[in-house]
């Protein structure tokens, strides 16, 4: 399946935001970058991307999370993968590992990386994200 | 009374002075201590007022009767054994006297002999009477003891902090304290009931392992949980096994239940802390491999600007990273008292007007005016010369970062009371009302549209607020968002207990 190079980055950290500009632009991705939870929201409704990279510690420690939730319950962005970055996997008392079901369902992103983010691995989830959807 | 450093002592009651003598002195050669008493009524009055040993009383007086005497001397001195002495004796008197609790009746006249053998007797019945009486006593003393020893103990048990519960093998409660139902989620227990199935699961569990074990070992075990019916609650259950005589079998176990809910909010809000100091110094290692990694990438085509614009962002994160090292190096300091101070007088005023200098060329940068006003009065206060400049530093560079361009910082000193008041007002972005109450915890950074450019560690004010509560000082904070904050500083003029 066909899919427009558009990935939107949320961090609140404007250096790392500009790195990954830069590295997903030399993909030949469109790249938009929001600071925060609300900006990503909006970015995301006008952007339209084929897929969202999202720190998860902003505003508070879970904000990736709720935002992730937040698109993932949009029209648009059940046809896109959501991605979470962080740095502090199990530093936050929120341990992946033990996750429940419930929490994993009302999450919903497509998976949780580790900073920092390894372009190519981001790029090649995406190209398998869909070619499963078109298989 | 007869004991080892002291004769016996005996009283002699009778009227006729040769007899008295005599006897008197047959008694003085065995060794014995005699008083005499020539009637009755002197008889009464020395018999019961010391206690002898032995008393002969003659039965036949002029004023008074040997019954009578015998009677008087008996009721204040029960354990003097007395003799009738008399020359005639009546069925009558002689169960009277029995009756009354004479030892036996001496036949007048009397050899030395006789009259030795039966005092030997008397004294040593005496001798049997106080024995047992002091056995007596003792064991009332000792069951009282143990009575209060018990009394204190329950008393103290059921006083502590801490849940006490024992139940024997069967599982039936033995004993326990308030605390014990608080902690172990129990409404009402009753002597000897059987209390496992009512026991938290995880209490349950432990106990009945222990109880169904065929030998015992020195072994406790503990586990923590939340109480099911108040989730907030930690406690910490440990049972311990009770061993039976011979120590081969489980007697009972003993329940101590520890309510550990603060500790537990302790030991979360320290690795709450941990994360996020991680955090905080991972993002600027972070920031600065990323643009090394595409500075020293072959295939990214970038302008000088671009270069040199990386290196020099680089350069700010690890700046800023040391800077919160430092930070957090002191506040350590701080709280664990291990600052290095010199309390010296400082002029407040003098300090405040070299710092609004220094910050200058900050508030340049962004056209804002500090102004300064202070009373002739002088401003002195004692503290530690640095600590105090970081304070003022701290404070007078939040209001130049987080000012609007163009904006005023208002600084002035008053005196109120035994405290000096810095005030610092600025006219900048302000505070949410949910950022209020952050403002001094660590890392707390206001983050909104105005403030995302604007670097620092999160740790300035919470420095600022540590070091004003060593100085027994006190900080207000007024602000509104938009508009701008006010920080209201109070510091004593003299230091205070340190």
């Amino acid at each position: 399946m066909n899919y427009e190079k558009k990935i939107l980055l949320v961090d609140d950290d404007i250096d790392i935001l500009e790195q990954n500009k830069i590295l997903f632009e030399a993909e030949g991705y469109t790249v938009e970058t929001a600071e925060t939870s609300n900006d990503g929201y909006e970015k995301f409704l006008t952007f339209k991307p084929a897929c969202a990279v999202i720190d998860l510690m902003m505003e508070e420690y879970d904000s990736g999370f709720v935002l992730a939730h937040k698109l993932k319950r949009h029209p648009l962005g059940k046809k896109m993968p959501v991605y979470i970055v962080t740095a502090v996997a199990n530093q936050t008392g929120l341990q992946f590992e033990s996750m429940t079901p419930e929490e994993q369902e009302w999450i919903n992103a497509d998976d949780i990386l580790n900073k920092p983010v390894e372009i190519e691995e981001i790029l090649s989830r995406i190209s398998d994200f869909y070619e499963n959807q078109s298989g | 009374m007869e004991d080892s450093d002291h004769p016996a002592r005996i009283l002699l009651v009778d009227d006729e002075d040769y007899l008295r003598n005599g006897v008197k002195r047959i008694l003085q050669i065995e060794g014995f201590e005699v008083e005499t008493a020539e009637n009755g009524a002197e008889g009464i009055k020395k018999g019961t007022e010391f206690d002898f040993d032995v008393a002969l009383l003659d039965l036949k007086m002029p004023d008074i009767s040997g019954i009578e005497v015998l009677r008087m001397i008996r009721q204040a001195r029960p354990n003097t054994i007395c003799f009738m002495a008399t020359a005639y004796a009546s069925y009558e008197t002689a169960v009277e006297a029995t009756k009354l609790g004479a030892e036996g009746y001496i036949l007048k006249p009397f050899t030395p002999d006789e009259l030795i053998h039966n005092i030997e007797k008397g004294l040593q019945k005496r001798r049997l009477i106080l024995e047992a009486e002091r056995l007596k006593a003792d064991r009332e003393a000792r069951l009282l003891e143990l009575a209060f020893e018990r009394s204190r103990l329950n008393t103290i048990i059921n006083l502590l902090a801490d849940g006490v519960l024992v139940i024997n093998q069967f599982g039936e409660m033995v004993y326990y304290n308030p605390a014990a139902l608080r902690y172990l989620d129990l409404d009402v227990i009753l002597l000897a009931e059987e209390i496992l199935e009512i026991l938290p699961p995880e209490v349950k569990e432990i106990a009945q392992r222990m109880i169904s074990k065929e030998k015992f070992e020195v072994m406790g075990e503990s586990v923590q949980f939340k109480l099911s019916s108040n989730p907030d609650m930690f406690v910490e259950v440990t049972c311990s096994p009770i061993p039976d005589h011979d120590k081969k079998k489980i007697a009972g176990i003993v329940i101590v239940a520890k309510n550990i809910t603060q500790f537990k909010e302790i030991e979360q809000l320290k690795s709450q802390f941990v994360s996020m100091v991680s955090h905080e110094l991972k993002a600027p290692v972070a920031a600065t491999i990323g643009f090394l990694d595409i500075l020293l990438n072959p295939k990214m085509k970038l302008t000088d600007d671009q270069r040199s614009d990386f290196l020099n962002r680089s350069t700010a994160r690890l700046r800023s990273l040391l800077t919160m090292v430092n930070d957090l190096l002191d506040i350590s300091r701080i709280e664990l008292n291990t600052v290095k101070r010199e309390i010296v007088k400082i002029d407040l005023a003098s300090l405040v007007q070299e710092t609004v200098e220094m910050m200058q060329f900050e508030a340049a940068k962004k056209n804002i005016t500090i102004k300064f006003s202070a009373g002739e009065i002088p401003f002195t206060i004692e503290a530690d010369r640095l600590e105090i400049e970081r304070v003022i530093t701290n404070l007078m560079s939040n209001a130049v970062k987080y000012n609007k361009t163009d904006g005023e910082v208002l600084v002035s000193l008053k005196k109120k009371g035994a405290y000096i008041i810095l005030e610092i007002k600025d006219t900048g972005i302000g505070l949410k009302p949910e950022e209020k109450n952050r403002l001094f915890s660590e890392f707390f950074r206001a983050k909104n549209e105005f403030t995302k450019s604007i670097h620092g560690t999160g740790l300035g004010l919470s420095i600022v607020k540590k070091t004003i509560d060593y100085y027994s000082g006190k900080i207000e904070s007024e602000s509104e968002y938009g508009k701008g904050t006010t920080f209201r500083v109070f510091l004593p003029e003299k230091i205070l207990n340190k």
